[in-house]
């Protein structure tokens, strides 16, 4: 019977506990709502959830199914218990093989199935007998358990093989029992019920051992001219000639070889599994005190907050420039860092989360990053500030340490495209759940907390997630550099607001942050080199007055504004006075104003505004004081906005032109000085962009539970096997095509072609891939490709 | 979070709080492993560096004494990227060892192979080194000590040296306190040199560092060479050590420019021991001729680099630095510190002031209005002429005026850059003026009538000030120009400038011309003042007056 038919029926027997389990560890089954049972299965057999749920199984977990995959066979009717597994697998019980059998059979990778035709005995019959389910054998891989491929499948892989395998087989008299074999099929077969082959190894030249042990953990190996290297009969010393003229190694071309699975297996102790990893690897040893944890973690909080405000009220003055090809250029770069008063990697990670957290938005029209109002950041609580950055980097589907120094992972441009990864944000909150789970293991005395590197997370994610560890070992230290910078992690540990985060304990959160994070100040200490220092964070108006007044130096919790007569200037020009600027300080230092400080503030004020600019339309200048004073008492005169700024000169807001118009009217004769007309560009002024709602949003990750009950609710209704079965349709014909080409049989197939008319046709497929069948016709004796969406029936003939 | 007194910066520096009830803990806490770099009134800002770590380390503090001092009195978390490089610094110090093997003579020793070999594959380093007798240790030649530990530095694995000193020729000095005694202070300063072998004392300008000198030299009891800066300095030296120890006339000898006496103490100037004839220093031989048992070098922050270059051949004999800042304005700290040796002793400032021993004078600026005129023919002139312009206006000469008579029976000293208004504020306020022109002995009578009181007014050019050191005021008025570098200038003011007997602290005036470049040097002085500690106000010319 189909796989897919037997696990939909399977699936239909289940209880409804088993089914709300089943859609908490394989989420994509439900998501779109599936409608029928026979619909479940066949998603569940799809290739690419085949693929998501083997990334979640353990190392014991993948070890016993790699084993079960390897002793069954679907087509011959060759199931498998744990009886058989525990002669495949070493150092399992039966009830650990039970137990993980059962597994697997919950997360419906393998299905129950009859035992196998020699076993039909009362007692066999107890024992529960599974098959992996349909393309759990393709989404493994061509190597599970890291060995190879039989002898026969050898032959018809490698034609050199082949066409040498007899000549092979019959240089080994101790291979063939009775006469030397003349096919390569005959071969193939003698080698793999060779019973003596464990003993043939034994006696090997010297370091073949050294050279077998390269192929422990995958069975091909790059061999220089390995074809040339096969020389059946002929005595030789070099184990790897040795080990190709015996046929213990099969060149797959002149540069490869393949150690067949019967080698492997008899390196192995005739054992798939030698040894199951049980246990996983233990956690780490290393510890750091609690205090030094917390002080890393505060440190990075405080510095962050810090940065990505900065970094709002910078972009809210100046917008962040792009390159052409996308992300902020390195001279941008630089210069927001040195405005930032950082390192360069921070800078990097505050635009990155400050763009993943909408602070700040790309403005399409001018390709520049703009705050998209510094407003509700800054006025948030700073345990909610936190809270948005890291939900936010959380659920980020970019990864901003791509954009850090080398060591960090590469040089690309912060907030450029290639720093996307889709699974970035699955990927990092698996590590940073390891970490927690490693952390919590260790169990360190009072006092102290277990340090976790990314060797120990890399480990025991290779036991824990084997298959999904290689796509997290290239991201891993990325993820917990800005895991570490970010206070998710401190000295290497994962901090009590990290593992909030992680469980999605926001209130908690809120509470132990305001608990933690120091209270900003409000006052400053000005001293007589001419210095106010901030000791603290300091409130963000408070901090961004005081930086039109001083130049704020030093990077840290504490900053120092600098006084001087520039910095004072600057404060003038935005409209400041003496009386305004020491009434600040007076009302926010901490200590009297320093004399000196005093001093320059009254001495710059006073020499503040000897030349006066100002904006004028045009100007009137008259010989004639007395005319002058007349037109200024002229009512009509009143519409050009007079401003009189010496006894003979009068500017007016009006243009030269208008201004002539006027005083022509008034019986004057103007004549228009064109060498100076003013000409005044006005620049687009633009308002601030409207201020967005900032709210941290949790990403599901597990369906909600109202969810799995409703698909339930619909799956029941839906109970006879194969329903309507439309959508479990395509992925049948699949199977059953599949099943031919192993089987190398002929399927009856209804097509329709171009123009909607359907044919049956009785072909023999060859191989299907990419949503392509090719066929060989029996009649005309040709090939053709058939897509497989053109194929609505497939029966085996 | 702890309510600490200290806010550890991510750019290294630590700012200090001095308000805090806690500050004088925590101060004492991180003197020990980094340096004081501006202690304007509120917050001192104090920086950790290499030198400062190893120096520490070199006092037996290790790295987790140093997080955890940070640590405990941080009121914010501390960067932790700082906490880890000051670990992984720190912990750079002393795996490599300088030791004397009974068999082989100098020897490194390390007991972390790696560091060796890593060591063993620099270039500068190589020819330093002899045959290697095992994974861990190598022979040094001699010679080398001083070299190798320069490279060693610079390569950023500073070796601690424990391979001793040689004895020098025995000679008895002893300390002969009567009516006086060695501060607490300099005391402890002497024995933790004497512990360490060979380092250098830090100690504010006033506090005393002779006496240190002396009773290093009492306990070694050795034959010693003391290097000076000047000859003035040699004088000092010699009156001081007449007064305080055992020592007669005839014991002490003085090698400067005039003057060459070999004897059991000599004083010798820097200036000469780096004279250069034909390539070569006719003067080194008295330093290598001679079996010294202690070299003292005063004012370490400027020793000049010729005498780097000898001091690396002293390895072997012991070796005092006395200075008041470490901090050099050519950065070779790192020479000081692996040819002199560690920081031995440092005192802040702040503590001996507390003590009453010195006292930070009072400055005030005066600024002065230039008359119309005199702004006409400023704003007129070329850039090269405007300093002298605004830095001589007559309208200073007036205010020096009111300052004398309001001073009247101080000790009152003028000083200035430009020979014309020297001569005039001479004349005005009946004092008289050494400039270059005067001849040693005059400016050395002048200076004897001017310190024992017979003259009350003096007025010193600043090419005088330079060859010489100027003797105690109460009250000093600056015209023209400045000290040399802002280092040389707050160091020559702390010594100038000393606390009255009533408790009073001197006074230091400084005239600025408003609106003009001397404004602006002004500021620079009055930003390093501020950051020194010295109390600083301004105020107008016409306030003065009234």
């Amino acid at each position: 019977m189909s796989s897919i038919r037997a696990l939909a029926e399977e699936l239909t027997a289940r209880g409804n506990d088993s089914l709300r389990r089943l859609f908490i560890a394989r989420p994509d089954l439900m998501m779109p709502g599936v409608p029928d049972f026979a619909a479940l299965a066949a998603r569940a057999c799809a290739r690419v959830s085949l693929q998501r749920a083997l990334e979640t199984l353990s190392k014991p977990q993948l070890e016993v199914l790699e084993a079960l995959v390897l002793t069954t066979d679907e087509d011959e009717g060759r199931s498998g218990s744990a009886v058989e597994l525990r002669h495949a697998v070493g150092n399992a019980t039966l009830g650990t093989l039970d137990a993980i059998l059962a597994e697997l059979s919950q997360l419906a990778l393998i299905y129950r199935a009859d035992p196998p035709d020699s076993i039909h005995s009362a007692s066999g019959s107890r024992r529960r007998y599974y098959q992996p389910v349909a393309r759990v054998r393709e989404v493994l891989g061509s190597y599970p358990a890291g060995l190879g491929r039989c002898y026969t499948e050898l032959t018809s892989a490698s034609q050199f093989f082949a066409e040498r395998a007899a000549s092979i087989v019959n240089a080994i008299p101790a291979a063939v029992q009775q006469q030397p074999v003349e096919h390569h099929i005959a071969a193939a077969y003698a080698l793999e019920r060779w019973a003596g082959l464990p003993e043939a190894l034994d006696g090997a030249p010297d370091r073949t051992r050294e050279v077998l042990a390269k192929f422990t953990n995958w069975p091909v190996g790059a061999v220089p001219h390995a074809e040339g290297r096969v020389r059946p009969g002929r005595r030789t010393d070099n184990p790897v000639d040795w080990l190709l003229s015996h046929g213990f190694l099969v060149p797959l071309d002149d540069e490869h070889v393949e150690l067949p699975r019967p080698v492997g297996l008899a390196l192995r102790g005739g054992r798939i599994v030698p040894e199951l990893s049980l246990d996983p690897p233990p956690a780490p040893r290393a510890t750091t005190s609690t205090a030094l944890r917390r002080n890393a973690a505060l440190g990075a909080i405080g510095e962050l907050l810090r940065l990505v405000s900065a970094l709002a009220v910078e972009a809210a003055e100046r917008p962040i420039e792009t390159l052409r090809a996308g992300g902020v250029g390195t001279r941008e770069l630089r210069r927001l860092t040195s405005v930032l008063r950082c390192e360069a990697d921070q800078t990097v990670l505050s635009l990155e989360l400050a763009a993943a957290a909408g602070i700040i938005t790309l403005d399409v029209d001018t390709s520049t990053w703009r705050a998209t109002s510094a407003e509700p950041w800054l006025g948030m609580a700073r345990p909610d500030q936190w809270l948005l950055l890291a939900t936010a980097w959380l659920d980020s589907t970019r990864l901003p340490s791509l954009a850090m120094s080398p060591e960090g992972g590469g040089q690309l441009a912060p907030l450029a495209g290639e720093g996307q990864r889709p699974d970035a944000a699955s990927v990092r909150r698996r590590i940073l759940e390891v970490a927690a789970d490693l952390g919590a293991e260790a169990n360190s005395p009072e006092g102290r907390a277990s340090v976790v590197t990314a060797d120990d997370i890399r480990r025991r994610l290779e036991w824990a997630q084997p298959r999904l560890a290689r796509r997290l070992r290239g991201l891993l230290e990325g993820v917990l550099t800005e895991a570490a910078m970010i206070g998710f992690t401190g000295s290497g540990a994962v901090t009590r607001a990290g593992a909030a985060v992680l469980r999605g304990d926001f209130e908690g959160l809120r509470s132990l942050l305001d608990e933690i994070l120091p209270q900003s100040v409000d006052r400053i200490l000005l001293q007589a080199d001419l210095t106010a220092v901030a000791p603290g964070y300091l409130e963000p108006g408070l901090s961004r007055r005081l930086s039109l007044l001083a130049d704020a130096e030093g990077r840290g919790p504490a900053t120092i504004y600098r006084f001087s007569a520039a910095s004072l200037r600057r404060a003038l020009d935005a409209g400041e006075d003496a009386g305004s600027i020491m009434a600040f300080l007076k009302e926010h230092a901490e200590t009297d104003v320093p004399q000196p400080l005093a001093y320059l503030v009254e001495d710059t004020a006073a020499r503040y505004g000897r030349i006066r600019v100002g904006r004028a339309g045009s100007f009137i200048v008259s010989d004639d004081e007395a005319s002058i004073a007349g037109l200024l008492r002229e009512p009509s005169a009143a519409q050009l906005g007079l401003t009189q700024i010496a006894p003979t000169v009068v500017v007016s807001n009006a243009s030269p032109q208008e201004a002539a118009t006027v005083l022509r009217e008034l019986g004057l004769a103007p004549a228009v000085d064109t060498s100076l007309d003013p000409a005044v560009r006005l620049q687009r002024l633009r308002g601030p962009a409207a201020p967005g709602l900032l709210v941290p949003t949790p990403q599901p990750v597990i369906p909600h539970p109202d969810d799995v009950e409703a698909q339930l609710g619909i799956l029941r209704n839906q109970s006879a096997v194969g329903g309507n079965g439309e959508e479990a349709a395509p992925m049948l014909g699949i199977e059953t095509l599949q099943k031919a080409i192993r089987l190398k049989r002929a399927v009856r197939l209804n097509i329709v072609d171009a123009l909607g008319n359907s044919t049956v046709e009785e072909l023999r497929p060859v191989s299907i891939s990419a949503g392509r069948v090719r066929v060989f016709d029996p009649e005309r004796e040709t090939e053709r490709v058939l897509s497989v969406h053109r194929i609505i029936d497939v029966e085996l003939a | 979070m702890t309510d600490g007194p200290l806010i550890v910066q991510s750019d290294k520096t630590i700012l200090l709080e001095v308000d805090h009830e806690q500050s004088t803990e925590a101060r004492h806490a991180i003197a020990a492993f980094a340096e004081l770099e501006r202690a304007p009134e509120h917050v001192h800002t104090y920086r950790v560096t290499p030198l400062g770590l190893w120096n520490a380390r070199a006092a037996g503090i290790d790295a987790e004494r140093v997080l955890d001092t940070l640590l405990t009195y941080s009121r914010y978390p501390v960067p932790h990227a700082l906490l880890v490089d000051i670990e992984e610094t720190m912990s750079r110090y002393g795996r490599l060892r300088l030791e004397k093997d009974p068999q082989h003579g100098l020897v490194m020793r390390t007991d972390d192979y790696p560091v060796l070999e890593e060591v063993l594959r620099a270039k500068k380093i190589e020819p330093l080194l002899g045959p290697r007798i095992d994974g861990e240790t190598v022979v040094v030649h001699s010679s080398q000590r001083g070299q190798l530990k320069q490279a060693l530095l610079k390569i950023g694995w500073p070796a601690d040296d424990r391979a001793g000193y040689v004895d020098g020729t025995p000679h008895p000095i002893a300390l002969e306190q009567k009516g006086w005694s060695l501060r607490p202070y300099q005391q402890l300063a002497a024995e933790n040199f004497w512990a360490g072998g060979s380092g250098v004392v830090v100690l504010p300008c006033g506090a005393g560092k002779t006496l240190v000198g002396a009773a290093a030299m009492a306990q070694s009891s050795t034959t010693t060479l003391i290097l000076v800066t000047n000859t003035v300095a040699a004088r000092q030296w010699k009156d001081e050590l007449l007064k305080r120890t055992s020592l007669t006339e005839e014991e002490i000898g003085e090698y400067s420019g005039s003057v060459k006496e070999v004897r059991p103490v000599t004083i010798a100037t820097y200036q000469v021991l780096t004279v250069k004839r034909g390539g070569l220093y006719p003067h080194l031989e008295l330093v290598d001729k001679n079996d010294w048992g202690l070299i003292v070098y005063d004012e370490v922050h400027l020793l000049p680099a010729p005498i780097f270059r000898m001091t690396a051949d002293l390895q072997a004999r012991r070796r005092l630095g006395l200075t008041a800042t470490l901090v050099r304005e050519d950065g070779r700290e790192g020479e000081v510190f692996s040819l002199i040796g560690p920081k031995r002793y440092d005192a802040p400032w702040k503590d001996i002031e507390a003590q009453g021993y010195i006292a930070p004078a009072d400055c005030v600026e005066v600024r002065v209005d230039l008359p119309r005129d005199e702004r006409m023919a400023y704003a007129m002139a070329e850039d090269a002429d405007k300093y002298r312009l605004c830095a001589s206006s007559e309208t200073k000469t007036a205010v020096v005026e009111q300052i004398v008579r309001r001073h009247a029976g101080e000790q009152l000293l003028v000083i200035g850059q430009y020979i014309d208004q020297l001569d005039e504020i001479g004349e005005r306020i009946d004092a008289p003026v050494i400039k270059g022109s005067t001849s040693v002995k005059e400016r050395q009578r002048l200076f004897d009538a001017f310190r024992s009181g017979e003259i009350s007014r003096l007025v010193v050019s600043k090419v005088a000030n330079f060859s010489i050191d100027l003797p105690e005021a109460s009250v000093a008025v600056q015209v023209s120009g400045s000290f040399g570098s802002r280092q040389e200038e707050a160091q020559r003011l702390g010594r100038l400038l000393r606390p009255k007997a009533d408790g009073r602290s001197a006074r230091f005036y400084a005239l600025v011309a408003r609106d003009t470049l001397d404004q602006e040097f002004a500021a620079k002085r009055q930003r390093f003042l501020a950051e020194q500690g010295y109390a600083y106000r301004i105020v107008d010319a016409g306030d003065l007056a009234g």
